[in-house]
């Protein structure tokens, strides 16, 4: 073969990918569907219906704009910076328990209770009322503690059956006989929940093996996702047939759910792999015109018309801080997905998509991209997370609580943040941010704070000397106070012993800089006062397995993503989570402490528990198993031109309520 | 070959396995679970074991066919997770090692013969630098003039969702079809070829091009009656943008490999013979020069194509086009070891192979070469 007749079929190889796309569609699932006028009112119909007719691409849909100028539908653009693993919201539960499933997943089950819209108030959801108080009773000779709750009547699933109490006690007995993994246990814990039973298709009665504090009850179970006993049931009995539990398991998260009911604003409609997935509005959605308000007072309202009224945490009276009615208003939600943030940033400036999902927001030169970009808004909230310097007590003197409080007051949080990291991060002095407003105390020890470099070194050696360290020379500031004269040498712990080198293993500045950032200049300050210690910048994952998997080190610096309800708290701080692989990788061992904590456990008034939270926060700040560092304000940018969402400052940005698709409206 | 593969497999699972951490170190991260649930996830997916016998495991699994359930996208088979990300990577950079090969070779052989004028200086400049481009900054730089500034292209990604809205087919669908039509067309290609040079010269050459010219319409024709046309058009559409920054970056290679090649075939004797016998320059450049200067570059293509699967991490990101580069570097970043196992030994068979069907190819193209 000649190689010309080569070259001929090269070309034409590219020319036939290409020649189709000169072509016009002819078959009939090009038929344009119409598409209805969606208004911004909730109830109206649209004519995306989940499962209609297939529609390939059509002036309609592919221009928002109608003949007559007015956008013919609106659809909420969204971008995604990584695909979904499943749509089964069982094994996103488990092990499939992505943030990028959760976003596309989040809004589609209902639960009993909830948060509440920027005060994280505890809410009721599908039930009418608070549930009743919790009370020991003896059942077949065996002493349970039982709770009771109403659920609100007329709820519907998007297949028109009601939900109903059978919905939950489907769910939670699936959870718990299935021994679901993952996330599943945090929610469905099979140490307290043992059953719950229905009177009625709207009366639940729950029982559990031990008395539940909050975590337990209100703001674990309470929060379950309940799915719909009609569409799973067949699905977890052909599971259950399966061999064993991981088979059965296996069974049922490879279930690939196809018309699942929705009880929430959307009804999953399509997912192309890679590329996008979709949601439908739910027509039938229950609480859509739902009006909700929360006053300045500390009341909470919701009305839902022919549904439900609720009112809490006071009268509603005086100022409404926030006022919003639940729609949806999108005819559809599109989760588009790009490869790197990069890709998904240069979308939003060019207008192909109103607003990005990332859970640590924009980064610093992203928001120089945008800044400027006429019809966008960019936002900026407190984030749910901290990053923090944690020791080893296992290891002197990093069990000295002196020698922690001199670490911390030589930490200038201010002055890394302000003048070396440019005020890209908050520093912070507690383990509840102060974004987390309900159980936020704004009244623990500041150490350090507004101390200058020369009153640090006074007060870090004064502390060290109290508790019995001594110095071969000690350490002497500058006069004008702006440097060390004389760094310290020779430092001695109280039991004569030289204070031992020391590791500190932070992530390195390709995976963190403002975490590497801190752990230099630790690493500098301490230096300066005698303490021998070297900063270890390295990968993330060789932290994880030297801290929690090995509890080989000294000190170390990550972060923790935090929820709401503060019972962290107890899992990072108690002495029971101190063994290998637990999250009390430090082995913090204070029996206060772990008095506080189990009383937040078994806590079940609200009130009550507050005022524990904050005294554990109190008791930390000056007990220090964790130098809190800093956090970063997460920053978001949206198309405003297009969009508008009833509220934007939130704890944890708009990612953390998954870019509001049952609230955003249209400009 | 064997030896090879099973030496690929033993490397690729110990060099994954040497990270810190595993898969359900994921699950560390979340303060709720207790220990014991850990526990659980780790024997779900065997990590429990030690590693000699997860190994083992792997290597059964391999030899029988069975790549396992991928940790990332659990319960879902390796098999499943690859038959989906390699179409897309195979339109995209089939079409790009297609097209940069043929401009390529096309320059390579023009400034070879036509040696030392401006035109040879201004393409192999511009090919270098294009060939030593950073490749993120490059394709960023594209997607920013030709998809944001002038707007003649989307910003990434393989489709656009207002298209593919409620739409009848998935998008893999659409990709095997084209990779169908388009092998269709190159067995047809050659079918006509084969024939053409069986009857000799009762046919004349000038009719082989309508012939397969006839052969890519009727193909394009039943992509119009499809009704998959337009889908096929949006994809093309999102391919452009890719195809073009992979050929600015990778034609220099095809075309200074041709170039050197062309360079000492030149100087042979049976080329000043054609020439001193009078024959056309195109002739002589084409049939004699040409055809014996392709030998490396007929073997860089096949390599390249088998390693077309493999994809490339990074325009993959870039332009956010989900195929098995991007696939496997994610699978190395989380572990999910069945994955990168399944994706290495996939294109370490694919590699194998190529070397065999270079091997093929060289006697095919070089009648002196026969193995014994």
């Amino acid at each position: 073969m000649r190689f010309n007749r080569w070259m001929a079929l090269c070309g034409l190889l590219v020319a036939l990918f290409l020649l189709p796309g000169c072509t016009t569609e002819a078959a009939p699932e090009s038929t344009p569907t119409p598409v209805t006028e969606a208004t911004a009112t909730p109830q109206s119909e649209v004519g995306e219906v989940p499962g209609a007719t297939p529609t390939a691409p059509s002036e309609a849909e592919t221009e928002p704009e109608g003949p007559s100028g007015e956008e013919t539908e609106h659809v909420y653009r969204i971008g995604i910076a990584a695909d979904l693993t499943t749509t089964n919201h069982w094994a996103y539960l488990g092990p499939d328990g992505t943030v990028w499933n959760g976003y596309v997943l989040a809004e589609s089950k209902p639960s009993l209770y909830g948060y509440s819209a920027q005060r994280n108030d505890w809410i009721p959801s599908l039930a009418v009322d608070f549930p009743t108080p919790l009370k020991e009773e003896v059942v077949d000779g065996e002493t349970l503690w039982t709770t009771e709750v109403e659920l609100i009547e007329g709820v519907k699933w998007s297949d028109g059956n009601d939900v109903t109490a059978e919905d939950f006690a489907f769910t939670a007995s699936t959870a718990a006989e299935m021994e679901l993994t993952g996330n599943w246990p945090s929610i469905v814990d099979p140490d307290y929940f043992d059953y719950a039973e229905t009177d009625g298709p709207y009366h639940l009665k729950i029982f559990f093996k031990q008395k539940p504090g909050l975590a337990r009850w209100q703001f674990g179970l309470a929060f379950m996702p309940i799915f719909s006993k009609s569409y799973w049931e067949p699905v977890v009995t052909e599971a259950r047939q399966a061999g064993d539990i991981i088979e059965q398991q296996k069974v049922l998260f490879s279930h690939v759910p196809e018309g699942e009911p929705s009880a929430g604003g959307f009804i999953f409609g399509q997912w192309e792999r890679g590329a996008f997935a979709e949601k439908d509005r739910n027509p039938d959605y229950s609480f859509s015109g739902s009006e909700v308000a929360l006053y300045a007072n500390g009341a909470y309202s919701t009305s839902t018309l022919g549904l439900n009224e609720f009112t809490a945490y006071g009268e509603p009276s005086g100022e409404a801080v926030l006022e919003y009615v639940e729609g949806p208003f999108a005819a559809s939600t599109i989760y588009s997905i790009y490869g790197s943030q990069d890709a998904a940033v240069l979308a939003l400036k060019k207008g192909d998509i109103d607003f990005m999902l990332n859970p640590v927001g924009l980064s610093k030169g992203l928001q120089e991209q945008l800044a400027g970009e006429g019809g966008l808004t960019t936002i900026e909230n407190a984030s749910d997370g901290v990053r923090y310097l944690g020791f080893n007590f296992r290891r002197a003197p990093l069990d000295n609580r002196a020698f922690r409080q001199a670490v911390a007051t030589l930490i200038d949080k201010e002055f890394l943040v302000d003048t070396v990291l440019q005020g890209v991060a908050i520093p912070i002095y507690t383990m509840v941010p102060e974004g987390n407003g309900a159980w936020y105390n704004s009244d623990v020890p500041l150490i350090g704070k507004g101390m200058t470099r020369q009153e640090r070194v006074g007060r870090a050696v004064e502390l060290l000397k109290e508790a019995g360290f001594t110095w071969e020379t000690e350490p002497r500031v500058s006069e004008d106070g702006n440097f060390i004269e004389q760094p310290g040498e020779g430092l001695t712990m109280p039991n004569g012993e030289p204070v031992p080198a020391m590791g500190l293993f932070a992530p390195s500045a390709g995976y963190d800089p403002l975490r590497s950032t801190f752990a230099i200049w630790i690493e500098r300050w301490l230096n300066e006062v005698g303490i021998p210690l070297r900063a270890n910048l390295t990968g993330f994952n060789v932290i994880v397995e030297k801290v929690f998997d090995q509890q080989d080190f000294d000190m170390w610096i990550l972060g923790w993503g935090l929820t709401p309800f503060p019972d962290y708290l107890e899992s990072f701080f108690h002495s029971r989570h101190s063994a290998l692989e637990g999250y009390n990788a430090g082995g913090y061992n204070n029996p206060d402490f772990d008095r506080l904590a189990d009383g937040l456990l078994s806590e079940t008034d609200l009130e009550a528990a507050r005022q524990q939270v904050f005294e554990m926060q109190a008791f930390l700040a000056e007990d220090l198993p964790y130098v809190v560092l800093f956090d970063t304000p997460i920053v978001e940018t949206y198309r405003s031109e297009r969009i508008e969402y009833p509220y934007t400052d939130t704890w944890g940005g708009l990612q953390s309520v998954a870019g509001m698709p049952s609230l955003v409206d249209f400009r | 070959m064997v030896l090879t593969l099973f030496l690929i497999i033993t490397l690729t699972f110990f060099l994954v396995e040497a990270q810190p951490g595993d898969y359900a170190s994921f699950y560390v991260l979340n303060p709720d679970l207790p220990p014991e649930v850990k526990d659980q996830i780790r024997a779900a997916f065997g990590l429990d074991r030690p590693v000699w016998q997860q190994y083992l495991i792997h290597l059964k699994n391999t030899v029988t066919g069975n790549l396992g359930v991928s940790f990332g996208n659990y319960p879902r088979p390796v098999i499943d997770v690859l038959a989906e990300r390699v179409p897309r990577t195979l339109v995209l950079f089939l079409t790009a090692t297609a097209v940069s090969f043929y401009i390529g070779f096309f320059l390579g052989k023009a400034i070879a013969w036509r040696r030392g004028g401006l035109f040879e200086y201004a393409t192999t400049i511009s090919g270098a630098v294009l060939f030593t481009a950073f490749t993120p900054a490059f394709a960023l730089m594209m997607i920013w003039v030709f998809a944001f500034k002038l707007g003649w292209f989307p910003v990434g990604k393989f489709l656009d969702p207002l298209v593919w809205r409620g739409a009848d087919v998935s998008a893999n669908y659409v990709f095997g079809n084209m990779l169908l039509s388009a092998g269709a067309f190159i067995v047809f290609a050659l079918l006509v070829m084969l024939l053409l040079k069986r009857f000799g010269r009762a046919v004349p050459s000038v009719v082989a091009l309508p012939i397969v010219l006839g052969g890519a319409a009727v193909i394009v024709a039943a992509w119009a009656i499809s009704g998959i046309g337009g889908l096929a058009l949006d994809i093309v559409k999102h391919m452009v943008l890719p195809v073009a920054t992979l050929t600015l970056i990778s034609f220099a290679g095809t075309m200074l490999l041709t170039r050197n090649s062309m360079l000492e075939t030149i100087r042979e004797d049976y080329v000043m013979a054609a020439r001193a016998k009078g024959l056309p320059d195109k002739q002589v450049r084409d049939r004699h020069a040409a055809r014996n200067a392709m030998l490396p570059v007929v073997t860089s293509l096949v390599y390249s194509l088998i390693f077309a699967i493999d994809g490339s991490v990074i325009i993959e990101s870039v332009f956010s086009w989900p195929g098995t580069g991007l696939t496997l570097l994610q699978a190395v970043r989380s572990e999910d070891l069945p994955l990168v196992m399944g994706a290495i030994l996939f294109i370490g068979v694919l590699s194998l192979l190529a070397h065999v069907v270079v091997d093929v190819l060289y006697v095919y193209l070089d009648p002196r070469i026969r193995y014994q």
